[in-house]
């Protein structure tokens, strides 16, 4: 009946240096397949695997390899008529893309080639009653899409046009016996929600009704013996759920709690040699979304090869200062 | 993107992947534009049902394609008798199942099944459960499933006890399940809730919807939490590894959350300032003060801009009001939101007074038991001990013993505390600094006992590995502190709350950021000796604190900066006895 700890070995041979110029080889080529099968089949979430790829090549000041007219173009053919934002042309708007939009044009400095009032509109229509949002017309609720909701407006400066105090009540309600948070009411707490939830509650201000002790234990307890960190307990170490788990940490305050030597070392290890980019473990196919999260690990980790990243809105730090946004943090 | 793990291959077998991808893509665009042009001529028919089934069954997250079959299906309910749809809904439930076959953890998915029940003309929600129950068997940790699982207990009414039966079965089966335990965590408030008005009374059975665990003050009565305590100490003597029955344990020990009130108000004749303390940080909006009957116009800011929410608050009277020794005043201040108020007598002859609450240490730091159930928690100490006894490296057995220990007695088992914390840092070297910070929360609340025990506004805690400060809002009217040879690295903003401070003594830490001792009106002396300042920037804090005149910071490295006695002259005027 005992369950074994599930983790991963980090062989003695594993990358165990930073692989910059690879991994901004990687991102810039990752584009250029286009006709891709794989690629093709991710288009339902391309908005996003953009912001991937342009905010981890912002960390590592490689911006300006990216094509900046044709991903603003693009971004603009994406935004439909009730202001909302899709992954992709042809694809139906939705919170998580308009949000990965809203982040690329932040970067670029360019939220004005949208319409900015639209999208203000199209997130205030998808709030509901008890203070939720959904994520599209459809009415899935989630607090992810919370999350998607205050960030988006707070970078354009518009937090003000949804029930601030609805949504906080809401997401507070998705707290659980372990201080963590779930999807919705009830759900088990996970620490891409965690992630979410705590993001949520510095936007609003409200970082002071998470009990930060517990929850941090919780979240230091993802640490595994590989150094790497999961997501939920009994379940392997992933890279993603390693900035999940650490930028929450650092929004509660908390984050010497852990290992951070051992965490840096399994980061590492899930970098791919040959081809450049991270992985979710150690000898997996490495993809853009983990290389963002890796680097943006790193950063948080102290890493000076790259620029600092922010906590809560996985971006440049100096972005959200060009545009006069702080973050609160809890101390 | 997870869980792909990367194979060599040849040359050969590259071209052959190569070709084999080519032709699929061919195939999938085929389809997908196909579908894309039947939608924008909102063709809404049974092909497009079918054309969308072929890309969803491997690619189930292409939400907009969901989307689409739910505008036909929704045209379909307006054209076709229910018997009909009853049929399509029924074929879509199929479908899906199929492709959560494929991918048991797509967000679509889910929510379409969650969609099309909510359409069904007759649904079957027997099925729906038995199907939760086919797929936890498979992964018993789904959370798609769990969730969809309390979607379908809602609507179809399934009872809390019900349920609670289902998570003891899991369990039984398998102790090391976290959604089990969490589960259990959200229905047992539910079917035995304690009583808000009388926490006394016995189990009563209702089911009043409440708020999470978590946020809903308390949760469980006392009956069912020695049921619970026992289906714990079963998984942990079965199991002592796993830690989710450990989570569930730390929970069920948790204290109860403060009431929100004023715990204190200060008076001081100097500067004409009031203090106020709350049990909570707060954000005042609605905060009255009365002076000798008459409402004051005063603004009240928090210890530190940065904090929109803090546990006190300030402000100064109009000039003159109170300055005058001769006079008696009578102080009120009402949280007019919160129905609540406290009063505060101000004598002649008095330079400052207070009134607070006598927090105990039930109130502040302690579980929630009631003492009469002492005997409870002595024989869960008991338990564990005999565990750690089998198990001497168990970093959770260890962890539990020490809260029990603080539940039951915090000063008297102090030592045993520090021994364990000791262990703890040895077996879980990875988490040590978390055990240091939370060894350094029991001392302090352990010294802050001792002074109110001692009715004193001393604070010392020096020499106790102290690697972070915490409650410091308690510390309102404490003069002296002394915090030597501990490993502080800073002095946190939270330290602006001691706005009696006159003597600091620190020497002996690491401390290199001094943001805390910011507007201090009666902090005279400041000790650093021995400490990492580096920098004069690093002092600006101190320039805002009027009364500073004496400051020791030999040993630091700030000490060996050029021009340190020129500049420090001109950043802190009023210093009339400077060490370097
Ligand atoms: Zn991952």
């Amino acid at each position: 009946m005992g369950t074994q700890i599930k983790d991963v070995v980090i062989k003695p041979d594993a990358p165990n240096t930073l692989l910059l110029e690879k991994h901004a080889d990687y991102i810039a080529a990752y584009g250029s397949k286009k006709d891709d099968y794989e690629y093709t089949l991710s288009e339902y979430l391309r908005m996003s695997g953009i912001y991937w790829g342009l905010t981890v090549m912002d960390l590592m000041s490689q911006l300006q390899r990216m094509n900046r007219d044709e991903i603003i173009d693009f971004i603009q053919a994406s935004q439909h008529e009730c202001g909302g934002i899709s992954a992709s042309v042809g694809h139906d708007p939705h919170l998580l893309y308009t949000l990965s939009a809203v982040q690329i044009l932040t970067l670029y400095d360019s939220v004005k080639s949208i319409d900015v009032d639209k999208v203000v509109e199209y997130v205030q229509g998808l709030q509901q009653e008890d203070g939720s949002f959904a994520g599209d017309k459809w009415g899935e609720i989630d607090t992810r899409f919370s999350f998607c909701a205050v960030a988006t407006l707070a970078l354009l400066g518009r937090l003000d046009a949804v029930d601030v105090d609805k949504a906080v009540q809401f997401v507070l309600s998705c707290m659980n016996f372990d201080g963590g948070f779930g999807c919705r009411p009830g759900s088990e707490s996970h620490a891409g929600q965690i992630y979410c939830c705590t993001g949520f509650l510095s936007i609003t201000g409200q970082l002071h009704q998470v009990n930060a002790d517990l929850l941090g234990w919780w979240l230091c307890e993802r640490q595994l013996p590989s150094g790497g960190l999961n997501g939920r307990p009994e379940k392997l170490p992933d890279v993603c759920y390693s900035w999940w788990v650490l930028a929450a940490l650092k929004i509660i305050g908390r984050i010497q709690w852990i290992d951070k030597a051992k965490l840096r070392r399994f980061i590492l290890a899930c970098q791919d040699e040959e081809t450049g980019g991270f992985a979710d473990r150690p000898g997996d196919m490495v993809d853009p979304f983990h290389t963002l999260f890796g680097i943006a690990g790193l950063s948080l980790l102290g890493e000076e090869q790259v620029k600092t990243v922010d906590p809560v809105f996985c971006m440049p730090e100096e972005v959200l200062q060009r545009i006069g946004l702080h973050t609160d943090l809890l101390t | 993107m997870h869980g792909r793990v990367k194979v060599k291959t040849t040359a050969q077998q590259e071209e052959e992947k190569r070709k084999e991808r080519e032709k699929k893509l061919k195939v999938y665009l085929t389809v997908r534009d196909a579908i894309f042009k039947k939608r924008t001529n909102s063709e809404l028919d049974e092909e497009a049902l079918q054309l969308t089934q072929q890309l969803l069954a491997s690619n189930p997250d292409f939400a907009t394609l969901w989307n689409y079959r739910r505008e036909i299906l929704l045209h379909l309910e307006t054209v076709k008798e229910d018997e009909e749809m009853q049929k399509l809904y029924e074929a879509e439930l199929l479908f899906i199942e199929s492709c959560l076959k494929v991918n048991p953890k797509s967000y679509g998915s889910w929510h379409h099944r969650g969609w099309v029940s909510s359409r069904l003309p007759r649904p079957d929600w027997k099925r729906e459960l038995s199907l939760c129950d086919r797929c936890l068997s498979l992964d018993d940790r789904n959370f798609h499933c769990w969730d969809y699982r309390r979607l379908v207990v809602k609507a179809s009414k399934v009872s809390v006890e019900q349920e609670l039966q289902f998570t003891d079965r899991l369990i039984g089966s398998n102790f090391s399940n976290y959604s089990s335990w969490h589960y259990r965590s959200t229905l047992l408030p539910l079917l035995h809730p304690q009583p808000a008005s009388d926490p006394e009374s016995a189990c009563q059975k209702h089911t009043r919807p409440t708020a999470s665990p978590q946020t809903h003050g308390h949760r469980v009565c006392e009956e069912q939490l020695l049921k619970e305590y026992e289906l714990v100490q079963n998984a942990v003597f079965t199991d002592p590894n796993d830690q989710s029955a450990w989570f569930y344990y730390r929970w069920l020990l948790g204290r109860a959350e403060r009431e929100e009130l004023i715990s204190c108000v200060y008076v001081s004749r100097e500067g004409e300032r009031v203090a106020v303390a709350f049990s909570k940080p707060v954000n005042v909006v609605n905060l009255m003060l009365v002076l000798d009957g008459q409402p004051q116009q005063v603004e009240w800011r928090s210890v530190h801009p940065q904090f929109r929410h803090s546990p006190v608050w300030l402000c100064e009277l109009p000039p003159s009001s109170i300055s005058d020794i001769n006079n008696e005043h009578n102080l009120t201040v009402h949280w007019t939101e919160k129905h609540t108020h406290r009063d505060c007598a101000l004598y002649t002859g008095r330079m400052e007074s207070w009134c607070r609450e006598s927090a105990t240490d039930q109130e502040l730091f302690r579980s929630e038991l009631s003492v009469e159930k002492t005997s409870v928690l002595q024989s869960e100490l008991q338990s564990c001990t005999q565990l750690l006894e089998l198990e001497p490296q168990n970093k959770w057995c260890l962890l539990t013993i020490i809260l029990l220990m603080r539940a039951l007695d915090p000063l008297g088992h102090e030592k045993e505390t520090l021994t364990h914390f000791q262990t703890l840092k040895e077996v879980d070297p990875m988490r040590s600094s978390y055990y240091s910070d939370l060894c350094s929360k029991f001392m302090i609340e352990n010294t802050i006992l001792k002074m109110e025990y001692a009715e004193v506004r001393v604070f010392s805690l020096s020499d106790k590995n102290l690697s972070t400060l915490c409650h410091l809002d308690q510390l309102l009217l404490v003069t002296h502190i002394n915090l030597c040879s501990n490993q502080l690295v800073k002095l946190p903003l939270q330290f602006t709350m001691l706005h009696c401070l006159e003597v600091l003594e620190a020497d002996d830490n690491a401390i290199e950021n001094l943001e805390g001792l910011y507007h201090l009106p009666k902090l005279e002396e400041v000790s650093l000796k021995n400490n990492q300042i580096s920098k004069i920037a690093d002092l600006s804090p101190l320039a805002t604190c009027p009364k500073l005149t004496r400051l020791d910071l030999r040993g630091n490295p700030v000490t060996q900066a050029d021009d340190v006695w020129a500049e420090l002259a001109e950043l802190l005027p009023s210093l009339t006895e400077l060490l370097l």
